[in-house]
């Protein structure tokens, strides 16, 4: 739901329920219990599951991931400006939507591939950040599962019949050959070692 | 008494006014989180703007079901 419905949903409950406060009396009348239930319960329920469905669409966007500041040099290595550095590349020629980056690639940290478990880990991480004490280099809890890439590579001509691919297919579909760590494409976000390379810095 | 013959005690009305503006509390809260894309925003809107609309939704019952005195 776009987010003006949202806030007019909250607006409407919001002068509904201000009016009960200023003249509770009206909930004598059948109308004013009615007023009163919708004002009250109703549409106080029916804003804060548009509200949790609201955050929840935005917990996709990049900006969200790199909110934290243990995120930042990974926000900056998608500015390398190196065609080997695959999150980079994917970013900077939006081979992935720009501003959902990151979740697009770890979908295992979103609520229908991670689950609930997923989202449990992401309040963990925001108590870690702001009360608790991180770990750096922070780390994947599961190896990158190369379902992140094919879920786009998979079906692709030049993916599936190029020379390179397409006589390890099976194996990279089972996972028993990493695209990412197998050493074909081992270059990924390498945040530790930003300050040793060139930067691409888009044109406004 | 009303006409009706329904009470408007003072009960019922502190507690409608209290559960009233526990939820604009909340919503106020929750709204305010919406204008904010940041992984704290949504703690605000789950642990405190749902909170006060949980509290505000619950005072709010225990008025509807409280007897009436007579």
């Amino acid at each position: 739901m776009p987010a003006a419905a949202v806030f007019g949903v909250l607006a409407i409950t919001a002068v509904i329920a201000s009016l009960i406060v200023a003249r509770p009396a009206i909930t004598v009348a059948r109308e004013g219990k009615v007023l009163a239930f919708l004002g009250l319960f109703i549409l106080p329920v029916f804003t804060s599951v548009l509200g949790f469905d609201s955050h929840m669409e935005r917990s996709k966007a990049t900006s969200f991931c790199l909110g934290c500041h243990i995120m930042e040099p990974y926000g900056k290595s998608l500015y390398v400006d190196d065609s080997t550095y695959i999150p980079a590349a994917h970013y900077q020629n939006h081979r992935v939507p720009a501003d959902q980056a990151c979740y697009t690639c770890h979908t295992d940290y979103t609520l229908y591939t991670g689950g609930i478990k997923a989202k449990f880990r992401g309040l963990h991480h925001i108590y870690a950040q702001y009360l608790g004490k991180t770990h750096q280099p922070i780390k994947l809890y599961q190896p990158f599962n190369n379902r992140e890439c094919l879920h786009c590579h998979l079906g692709a001509r030049n993916f599936e019949e190029g020379t390179t691919h397409s006589t390890m297919l099976d194996d990279i579909k089972s996972n028993q050959l990493s695209c990412v760590t197998s050493g074909c494409h081992d270059m990924i976000h390498n945040a530790s070692h930003l300050n040793q390379v060139k930067m691409w810095s888009p044109k406004k | 008494m009303t006409e009706t013959g329904e009470r408007t005690d003072g009960f019922i009305v502190r507690k409608l006014r209290l559960a009233g503006a526990l939820i604009i509390a909340g919503l106020a809260v929750q709204g305010a989180s919406l204008w904010w894309n940041h992984p704290l925003s949504f703690i605000a809107f789950l642990g405190l703007g749902g909170l006060l609309l949980a509290a505000g939704i619950l005072i709010y019952l225990i008025a509807l079901v409280t007897p009436a005195k007579s």
